[in-house]
């Protein structure tokens, strides 16, 4: 097969699943709609992989143009480039091991075949944001992941007790995401009005070669524009609470869309777009600061959540966060190296917290669980490696990673480097905290439970096993030139070969003595935290009550620092408030009545006037109440209203 | 001519059509025009001006008889054949659709329709204007639940509008030699004389889209109509309006373009936004789906006024979106009304695990209502939001809020009436002919969100000569 062909049937057979198993899959069983939904992702991982293994340049697909307007063209096309590339592989590969693990979690459910149908039309609208070759395409796919979040976050919108609530926390997510189109579709006018195209090759090649001043005004509203879009994708303040409601859905989803892939969008937007966000330092600045301050405020949330998936969910949020430090310095490939390693360890832990949900029949609190390890031996198992590595433990993937943020705001300055460790420290407290409360102790859930606890079936032990791996291994694709000599960073080369943009941004190197220095200072720390939360945690007879009452500051963590009250205060009720006095004041009062006086007016006059003179008189009552309304627009008209 | 002909003749034999065959009679005879539009769109070549029938010279006082279309005129044609098709098909299983003479007033409405489309002098566009106005009142009258007051404040409402257009069009007609289109574009106007001109239209016009503050006949007469009749009304009455705005109104008196463009963006944005507001809070889903169309069309006529010729091809992109839209919507709406007997959603709920047929359109119509990409709506809704930001950015950012309001009320009324658990609760999903509808209008929505070139080469041409005309 041609290049062009390998690309399509990457782009295509997703969709193709998703037609087969949505209009046939209620006649299938179970396991040909599994077998059906994984081999549409799985095949174009192996075909992606192909690509990958011989690829030099960058591929350019044109499929057709949508409308042709007098200044500009929409066109459907799509570019295969290393970051597309390299996107694709995360999702595509990730994807394929998570419907694995859906089969044998979904297994039994009403919407089996639902489940698969959207979770290939995620695939593909995720493919079509990565794999386009223009913001519009971007668009279709942006819109499209929303959409397919939406279905799954609300799967289970029958549910006799939470059906409402899983709905609810669906239309809050769609609607905090619409919030951030309204960032994309600003840009996408501003770029048309600037560039007369939206096909990121020319927007760059123009940037680049043009003579454009930094901060301009313009600059700086279309970057503003599409990291207003990327915070509302990306769970970022103060779009972020949509995220961890989100965690309704399905595990194998929240896996999937809201930790690995859906949510890495808006950092894929900010690479893609280097060369505009290059020319903005102010929103640079901007970045990095709403960067920083979401991984602080989510990981301090995540301390004191009790449910397994809100601790995710939160630290999710908190690890995005330390993406958008990394874009804010200017560390593109960094950025997407983290992406990668929190792909691995982040679905990970997902689905094995999906694992033990499953075990302890769908309780997510952690204060019911605990000593499970003798249990499910396999699930606490990997879950301790993604939990160390999500802590940054030494050689493990997240360790390279945060490290090679670490190292960059080292570079930017002692506050952000102080701050970023800080919000490390507390991501090891919370991670370790929920690992001990729930692998450790006595089990404290009742009896009931406690005598179906069972390791999970293959299907499911399988996925974790290789994610285990590659969460372990991970951070070896850019590793740093102390350890590796020649071969050092290979994914920051490898990316910036081919993205346009990349090669021109040279990212700040430490010299090795001082990233020896951080690495063993960070180390240093999260042993001891871990240290700490053994000697406090694991104990067998840990009060457990004091998970449950919280005092002082950890009442504000449980409690979210009261943010959806906050929002729900100062958005929902005003809207609400506006909504139902335009109704009563403006709606009625003003105009329904004013209109009905006019119109039983004329019929009252006319039928009056009838009696007198003939009938066609009445049309006089119709010139006069023209008039009037001619004299007030005249009126307005004679001051001009509209100059002011 | 057989255009007025052909409906027309459908609509007498309606009336003799025997009861029980009407329903039939009806939806195969409403294909013919369908069939026959199509015809004019094989022979028809973008850009040109298809004389219909014409006599050419002055009958009386101006007045000529003139009928001819471009693309703009071509497509509102084919938009009103192939919606009546569908409009009885999804009344096919209901008390109305027995009626001969609900039929006959709705062939006699498409009688108007095609009337004012290929209408080439301005009293006929007038008068085939006002004759559609008799159909539709009878339909809501005589078929529908609403009150006396409601109905007559309609009626007259939109009467007093057509007055004003009728004054401005003899008051314009001092300067043109007839009432012909060609003469009446070729007056010359002082910019005072054009704006008051083009106000007169304009009032019709916004009265019948309807444009804030005009819209308040709306939310009423559509929660009491019966579901065809609210169709007639936004799938085809509403656009008459937007083509009459396009074709007529701006290009007969451009000098006024420039002061009543602020005047009616600035409506229709706030169109836009109160609309939106107002729908959030709604229960009624008729009266949803109502205050949705003020707020769509709020953006469609801004955009309109506009009046590049990108923005032309937008807009006619979102009127034939709008009216798939519309058709879905309220049959949507008649299928929850007439199974649960209520319009209020607060009351319904628990529907989708019972009717998953039902759940999937509603849904699909939904995403459609907020104009997803691969819909129909994205595209005009993008491109329209685009014309009305290149014109002023903050204009446009506020019309972009239509994007979030309209996601707010629009997955709240899905969820309402369509989530959660109810006990016992029975509610027969689609029936044959409703699901027909609705996938046509699917893969209607669909085509035009792919390929809205489909859309765009038809009138662009057109448009660029509206745009001339305009400009000189």
């Amino acid at each position: 097969m041609s290049n062009d062909q390998l690309l399509y049937s990457i782009l295509l057979l997703p969709l193709l699943g998703a037609i087969i198993n949505g209009i046939l899959g209620k006649q299938f069983s179970e396991k040909i709609i599994g077998i059906i939904g994984t081999l549409m992702v799985a095949i174009p991982f192996i075909l992606a992989v192909s690509l990958f293994t011989s690829f030099d340049k960058p591929i350019n697909v044109h499929a057709f143009t949508m409308l042709e307007m007098d200044t500009f063209r929409l066109d459907a096309g799509f570019k295969l480039d290393s970051l597309s590339l390299w996107m694709t592989m995360i999702i595509t590969g990730i994807g394929s091991l998570i419907h694995i693990f859906s089969i044998g979690y979904m297994h039994d459910d009403k919407g089996f075949y639902k489940f698969f149908t959207y979770l290939n039309l995620f695939i593909f609208s995720m493919l079509v944001l990565v794999l386009g070759d223009n913001y519009l395409m971007l668009f279709f796919g942006w819109e499209g992941v929303g959409i397919c979040s939406f279905l799954l976050i609300g799967f289970h919108y029958a549910d006799k007790v939470k059906g409402m609530e899983n709905s609810l926390a669906a239309r809050k997510a769609f609607i905090m995401n619409r919030i951030g189109d309204l960032g994309l579709l600003i840009a996408c006018f501003l770029l048309l009005s600037k560039f007369g195209t939206l096909n990121y090759d020319q927007i760059g090649l123009a940037t680049l070669l043009g003579e454009f001043e930094k901060d301009s005004l313009f600059m700086i509203a279309i970057t503003l524009s599409l990291f207003l879009a990327a915070i509302g994708k990306s769970a970022q303040i103060p779009l972020f609470t949509w995220l961890p409601d989100a965690m309704a859905g399905p595990t194998p989803v929240s896996a999937l869309i809201h930790a690995a892939t859906m949510v890495t969008a808006g950092i894929y937007l900010t690479i893609r777009s280097n060369f505009l966000f290059e020319q903005a330092p102010f929103t640079q600045h901007i970045i990095l600061y709403i960067g920083l301050a979401t991984a602080l405020v989510a990981a301090f949330i995540a301390m004191k959540q009790n449910d397994i998936k809100k601790v995710l969910a939160y630290s999710t949020v908190s690890q995005l966060g330390f993406m958008f430090v990394a874009l804010g310095l200017g560390s593109y490939t960094v950025a997407l190296f983290h992406v990668t390693t929190h792909a691995f360890f982040k679905a990970l832990l997902f689905l094995g917290s999906g694992s033990v949900i499953h075990a302890n029949h769908h309780e997510q609190d952690i204060t019911k669980m605990g000593g499970l390890k003798k249990y499910m031996p396999i699930t606490h198992l990997v879950f301790l490696i993604g939990t160390l590595a999500i802590s940054g433990f030494p050689l493990l993937s997240g360790f390279f990673s945060k490290d090679e943020i670490f190292a960059a705001a080292f570079g930017h300055g002692y506050l952000v480097f102080g701050l970023m460790v800080l919000a490390a420290a507390m991501t090891t407290t919370y991670m370790f905290r929920m690992y001990f409360l729930v692998f450790h102790g006595e089990f404290r859930g009742d009896n009931h439970t406690e005598k179906h606890l069972h390791e999970s079936g293959p299907l499911m032990t399988l996925p974790l096993i290789i994610l285990a791996i590659l969460s372990i291994v991970g951070g070896a694709l850019n590793l740093p030139s102390f350890l590796a000599g020649e071969s050092a960073h290979w994914m920051n080369h490898f990316l910036e070969d081919s993205t346009l943009g990349l090669s021109l941004i040279h990212p700040h190197h430490l010299a090795d003595s001082t990233a020896i220095g951080i690495m063993v200072g960070t180390t240093l720390i999260t042993l001891s935290i871990i240290f700490w939360a053994y000697s406090v945690y694991a104990k067998s007879n840990y009060p457990i009550s004091k998970e449950q009452n919280f005092k002082g500051w950890a009442e504000w963590s449980s409690n979210k620092l009261y943010i959806d009250e906050l929002y729900n205060f100062l958005f929902v009720k005003p809207t609400e408030f506006i909504s139902a006095r335009l109704l009563m004041l403006v709606e009625k009062n003003m105009l329904y009545d004013s209109v009905l006086r006019l119109t039983s007016g004329i019929q009252v006059g006319g039928n009056q006037v009838r009696r007198i003179q003939t009938g066609l008189l009445s049309n006089y009552l119709y010139f006069m109440i023209l008039g009037v309304i001619l004299f007030i627009g005249y009126s307005l008209y004679y001051f001009k209203f509209w100059n002011y | 001519m057989e255009l007025l002909i052909i409906p027309f003749a459908l609509g007498l034999i309606s009336f003799i059509v025997p009861k029980n065959n009407i329903r039939f009679f009806g939806l195969i005879g409403s294909l013919v025009p369908a069939v026959l539009t199509v015809f004019h769109l094989s022979g028809y070549t973008p850009g040109t001006l298809t004389e219909v029938f014409s006599i050419k010279e002055d009958i009386i006082f101006g007045l000529t008889f003139t009928m001819h279309y471009d693309g703009i005129a071509l497509l509102m044609m084919l938009l009103t054949a192939f919606s009546f098709p569908l409009i009885f098909l999804s009344n096919y299983n209901r008390e109305l659709s027995s009626s001969p003479l609900f039929h006959a007033l709705a062939f006699f409405m498409q009688t108007g329709l095609f009337g004012v489309f290929i209408a080439g002098d301005g009293v006929l566009f007038y008068i085939f204007w006002e004759f559609t106005l008799i159909p539709i009142f009878l339909i809501l009258y005589w078929f529908g639940n609403g009150n006396y007051t409601t109905l007559v404040k309609f009626f007259i409402y939109t009467m007093v509008g057509s007055l004003a257009m009728l004054l401005s069009l003899i008051w314009l007609k001092q300067y043109a030699v007839s009432f012909a289109y060609g003469d009446l574009i070729a007056a010359q106007l002082s910019e005072k004389e054009g704006f008051w001109i083009m106000a007169g239209f304009m009032l019709a016009f916004a009265i019948k889209i309807p444009v804030f503050p005009f819209h308040t006949w709306q939310p009423n007469t559509y929660s009491t109509a019966p579901m065809a009749g609210t169709m007639l009304l936004s799938a085809l009455m509403l656009k008459m309006a937007l083509y009459g705005m396009i074709k007529w109104m701006i290009p007969l008196a451009p000098e006024g373009l420039a002061n009543m463009k602020w005047i009616v963006v600035v409506l229709g944005i706030i169109g836009i936004i109160y609309g939106g507001i107002i729908a959030i809070k709604q229960t009624d889903i008729k009266k949803i789906f109502a205050y949705a169309s003020i707020s769509h069309l709020g953006l469609i006529a801004a955009g309109i006024m506009i009046f590049s010729q990108n923005a032309i091809s937008a807009s006619m992109i979102q009127i034939i979106n709008h009216s798939i839209l519309s058709i879905g919507l309220f049959l949507v709406a008649e299928v929850l009304i007439s199974r649960t007997g209520t319009q209020d959603i607060t009351q319904m709920g628990g529907i989708a695990e019972k009717a998953p047929k039902f759940a999937f359109w509603f849904m699909i119509i939904t995403f459609a209502s907020v104009s997803i990409p691969f819909s129909a709506g994205f595209i005009g809704e993008f491109l329209l939001l685009r014309e009305i930001s290149q014109f002023k950015l903050s204009l446009g950012i506020l019309a972009a809020s239509t994007l979030v309001f309209g996601a707010i009320y629009m997955i709240r009324a899905y969820q309402l009436s369509m989530s959660g658990h109810k006990e016992n609760l029975q509610f027969a999903d689609l029936t044959w002919n409703e699901w027909v509808v609705f996938c046509i209008l699917g893969v209607l929505a669909l085509i035009f969100g792919l390929a809205p070139y489909l859309i765009g080469d038809m009138v662009k041409e057109s448009a660029l000569q509206l745009t001339y005309i305009v400009a000189n």
